[in-house]
């Protein structure tokens, strides 16, 4: 147990070497509206925060005194600000506080201060490679932390290394093999592949699309594989036709499945043993294409969305009914 | 499932409202002083959306808000003697606008301050502790807008920040190149929507990726492959409203979802079925069954989430549309 883990438990109105210090009641001839009570340590606590705060004291007792209220309650912001600016005035170790806030980090995961003391501690610091293993180990607690994934994006595209970018693709893969319904992860692929600013070339735009369908085929009724394929093709100008006969493979409840002694075709990979089929998300994306088509395609489109409203994806009828209203009235004012 | 699952226990609602302050086992786990400002806030506008705006005493809310008056920054913080911080300054905003009360506000103080907040890229931080964020963003827009004060805002500068924050699945995230959550596609959308700049918004892929929220047992998520929460009946409903396109999803078993988180005996709703209740989750549960027509409930402004009625007389009322309301 660290000397400033609440649970030891000596309220700092017991502490000889506070004697000096006044403390600063919550409730100063306040009638509060919706009072807060209180552990009497958290008040112990903050009630001496107040009274530190009132004198300006910035010395490294308020850093145990910050570190006690952040373990009572991780989300008082006031206390991580504070604890913040008199590191920086006792000209503490900032190495060593990132030890500490790893720690915690893992322990107050959810909580937007912990990563926010984070970034400022690495703007000072400066070494950011060691965080990509800290943050890939954050991971494993919590794998779609929101606030980890953007912690993650922001040191990539504050630190612009090359050395750094590098690792991110099998990084990718390996969340993806752990949970191939991850949408943080498929977003930061997205983001590494797509968002770092050069545009991608053609091979590049070709293995993305080979890697979505890959993983669809693994499992395809997931929502954030069939979102990224299409963003890769909006995002590369490339037309949804172009992929009719691998979604057509998806459509069908009756379709071919993976055995073991196949040719793996990489443009059109067969759905995976026991996958779910038909496929929502496909019988959507081919309506689309028929859509695209024009009037040509209308005849096609609109039993899909009808499928799609009366039985495989029932939830959204009104939405399916709104595809039908809209496909049909765009093609016959053309 | 009990009968009580099949409506809205409005009284044991407003009591549990009301009771937050004497009743100690919920309170010490939901709140705390940083949130104070912002749970009178959501109890307040949940009050209204219930037809029981005066649940609560007025005077003694204003007083009590502007005891958080922060004079050295020129904004107000959670909790009487706290720093100020943007997200309390909305707040106590909100309720006095709401109370007609907006004259105890120096306004020309609180514009500088909240405007003190914007960096560079044109997101805005929370305070001075520089956590930056797209919730930060809107709230910026929404106070300077019940001010009245949203000329002095750099309105381009906001808008490419906010573009920035759009995804390839036409989604938004709290900074930009972060994954898009229900929580900032509503803030970047409601932002949007005061700054008459919808046009930013890729209305088809974004309206669809909002009704693809919604899940098997009715509730909404806030990102594919995430459990449902009755929050997101809000973040996820008040974008649709906001793109006219509450029609996309199916709302009687949205109802049916978010009634069945309700506590029938101590009041309050809380994230799904079974967990415990909380304001937070009480206000958007009221707030998203008003938007999907919940008979008796008042009509709510999706852009500001307040009273609609509030925000028609300020004539800040934008083009927004709710699903009708039911009589039965």
């Amino acid at each position: 147990m660290s000397a400033n883990d609440p649970s030891d438990t000596i309220l700092f109105a017991e502490r000889p070497e506070w004697a000096d210090l006044t403390p600063v009641s919550q409730y100063e001839n306040i009638q509060p509206l919706a009072p807060i009570f209180y552990k009497p340590e958290y008040k112990d606590a903050t009630d001496y925060f107040r009274g530190v705060v009132k004198i300006g004291e910035m010395s490294p007792r308020v850093l145990a005194l910050t570190e006690t209220i952040i373990r009572l309650n991780p989300a008082h912001y006031s206390a991580w600000q504070y604890r913040y600016q008199t590191l920086l005035a006792t000209n503490s170790s900032l190495s060593a506080e990132l030890e500490l806030t790893n720690e915690l980090t893992k322990a107050y995961i959810k909580t937007y201060q912990v990563w926010h003391h984070r970034r400022l501690l690495l703007t000072k610091l400066n070494d950011p490679v060691p965080e990509l293993a800290f943050i890939e180990d954050a991971l494993t607690l919590d794998a779609k932390n929101y606030h980890t994934w953007s912690y993650r994006q922001w040191l990539l595209a504050h630190y612009d290394r090359a050395e750094m970018w590098a690792g991110e693709l099998p990084f990718v893969e390996r969340l993806l093999e752990e949970d191939v319904r991850n949408n943080s992860a498929w977003h930061h692929r997205f983001f590494v592949v797509f968002e770092r600013g050069a545009e991608a070339g053609e091979d590049i735009v070709k293995r993305e699309l080979a890697f979505a369908k890959e993983k669809i085929a693994l499992a395809p009724n997931n929502n954030s594989a069939w979102n990224y394929l299409r963003g890769v093709l909006d995002h590369s100008h490339v037309p949804y036709a172009s992929q009719t006969a691998f979604v057509k493979l998806y459509v069908s409840a009756s379709a071919p499945q993976t055995g073991t002694d196949e040719v793996v075709d990489l443009e059109n990979p067969l759905p995976a043993q026991g996958a779910e089929l038909p496929c929502a998300a496909a019988i959507e994306f081919l309506a689309d294409i028929y859509e695209a088509e024009g009037k040509a395609g209308l005849s096609r489109a609109v039993p899909l969305w009808k499928s799609l409203g009366d039985e495989h994806d029932t939830i959204r009828k009104k939405y399916w009914e709104y595809r039908i209203r809209e496909a049909t009235a765009a093609a016959q004012t053309s | 499932m009990s009968s009580d699952e099949h409506k809205l226990l409005t009284s044991l609602h407003v009591q549990y409202i009301q009771n937050l302050g004497a009743s100690k086992a919920d309170l010490t786990y939901h709140l705390t002083a940083h949130l104070r400002m912002n749970a009178i806030y959501w109890g307040l506008v949940a009050l209204c959306v219930m037809n029981h705006k005066d649940a609560l005493d007025k005077d003694e809310m204003i007083e009590y808000i502007m005891t958080c008056w922060d004079e050295e920054a020129g904004g107000f913080g959670a909790h009487p003697g706290h720093d100020a911080h943007i997200h309390s300054t909305l707040s106590a905003i909100q309720v006095l606008t709401i109370h007609d009360a907006l004259d105890r506000v120096d306004i020309p103080r609180v514009t500088d301050y909240i405007l003190s907040l914007q960096q560079p890229s044109g997101v805005f931080a929370g305070d001075s502790f520089g956590e930056v964020d797209t919730r930060f963003l809107y709230i910026a827009v929404n106070a300077l807008s019940l001010l009245g004060q949203l000329d002095r805002l750099d309105k381009d500068k906001t808008v490419t920040y906010i573009r920035q924050c759009k995804n390839f699945d036409g989604g938004f995230g709290n900074v930009a190149g972060a994954e898009s959550h229900a929580g900032q596609v509503f803030v970047c959308t409601a932002a949007l929507a005061i700054l008459d700049r919808l046009d930013v918004v890729d209305i088809p892929t974004l309206g669809w990726w909002l009704a693809e929220r919604q899940l098997p047992s009715g509730g909404l998520n806030g990102r594919p492959e995430k459990l449902e929460d009755v929050c997101y009946s809000f973040w996820v409903l008040s974008s649709m409203s906001i793109l006219n396109k509450l029609t996309w999803i199916d709302s009687e078993k949205l109802t049916k979802f978010i009634l069945s988180a309700q506590d029938p005996e101590g009041g309050g709703i809380a994230d799904r079925p079974g967990d415990m209740v909380d304001v937070f989750h009480t206000i958007f549960g009221v707030a998203g069954l008003s938007l999907t027509g919940y008979p008796g409930l008042d009509d709510i402004d999706p852009v500001y989430c307040m009273p609609a009625s509030v925000i028609e007389k300020k004539g800040l009322r934008k083009g927004w549309k709710a699903l009708p309301r039911r009589t039965a």
